[in-house]
């Protein structure tokens, strides 16, 4: 696998400053590197497994392999991309251990009949329709399109995440559009 | 249901997935830390246990290999027996070299015999 062409912005300069104090056992530094990576993290493997409460334990696990590796670690790509790959190898061995159990985003069910509540209605069906559609691709389609989608990450980093080629990642990536819109084709017109 | 234009999919599917893209969790970091240093405790009870068991392993080899076995106490008897013996034969050859060494002064009269001897009282 080709490794892209990486310059440090000064926010991985902040990183590989941190990382470098929490090699050295500094828990200030740690806990700073967690607020600045937690809320990306803990999104990212809420949209992979469906639960707050499991995301966090992801999370904190994924926090708990980095202050480990920290003494070894060496900043070949951005700190957030090695994040999401020790995170995407702890959602492979959790989607191994057990079978995802689907969650809905939304609580509230609206009455029948006000136009407001029909929309909202329909908002809630979406919701869910994404939900069970995105619960249904394979696992390495789904974490490509919610890397790119959801957090924007490029072709290059999310093959760097995954440990797989650029090409197997847009094969990844138009599979899964493809199969979103097979899934979805119920609530968009002319597929 | 209402009908949605294909080229929303996209828009809707960053929009489905944009509402999770940041969850900050209070005292999420504090978590960590503590988990962190739960962790290094658990280290160090491992090492402290592993070390302890590789101690005690090394001191049941040392007392195996080096102690007093069964065969290893008879070895050491014929041992003890056969240079029990040897000193016993030793000691018999020894006395018997110094008595042939002793028995021309035996078979001749000392001096002080002669004189004795040649003293008439």
């Amino acid at each position: 696998m080709m490794t892209p062409h990486y310059s440090p912005s000064s926010e991985d300069e902040e990183d590989k400053r941190l990382m470098a104090l929490v090699a050295q056992g500094d828990d200030h530094a740690l806990r700073q590197l967690v607020d600045r990576h937690h809320p990306r993290l803990v999104g990212y493997l809420k949209s992979e497994v469906g639960s707050q409460t499991t995301a966090e334990e992801l999370a904190m696990e994924v926090f708990i392999r980095l202050h480990r590796a920290a003494s070894r670690w060496r900043p070949e790509a951005k700190l957030s991309t090695y994040l999401i790959h020790i995170a995407h190898n702890l959602v492979l061995n959790e989607w191994r251990r057990k079978s995802r159990k689907p969650t809905s985003t939304l609580d509230s069910t609206p009455e029948p009949g006000d136009q407001s509540h029909k929309s909202a209605r329909d908002v809630v069906e979406l919701e869910e329709s994404f939900d069970r559609a995105v619960n249904q691709l394979p696992i390495e389609h789904r974490t490509a399109i919610i890397l790119l989608v959801q957090q924007d990450m490029p072709y290059e980093e999310i093959a760097l995440a995954m440990k797989a080629p650029v090409s197997s990642v847009k094969t990844w990536i138009h599979r899964a559009r493809t199969r979103l819109r097979e899934l979805l084709k119920d609530h968009y017109e002319n597929q | 249901m209402s009908q949605h234009s294909p080229s929303n999919l996209e828009a809707d599917l960053a929009t489905h997935l944009g509402r999770s893209r940041s969850v900050k969790v209070s005292g999420f970091a504090d978590r960590v830390v503590l988990a962190v240093h739960a962790y290094r405790r658990r280290q160090i009870i491992r090492w402290s246990s592993f070390a302890t068991s590789m101690a005690a392993c090394l001191v049941a080899s040392l007392v195996y290999f080096n102690g007093p076995s069964e065969e290893y106490l008879i070895q050491q008897t014929q041992f003890l027996v056969r240079s029990d013996e040897a000193s016993q034969l030793s000691a018999l050859l020894g006395m018997a070299d110094d008595l042939s060494m002793l028995s021309p002064v035996v078979d001749q009269n000392s001096l002080v015999v002669d004189v004795l001897n040649k003293t008439e009282i």
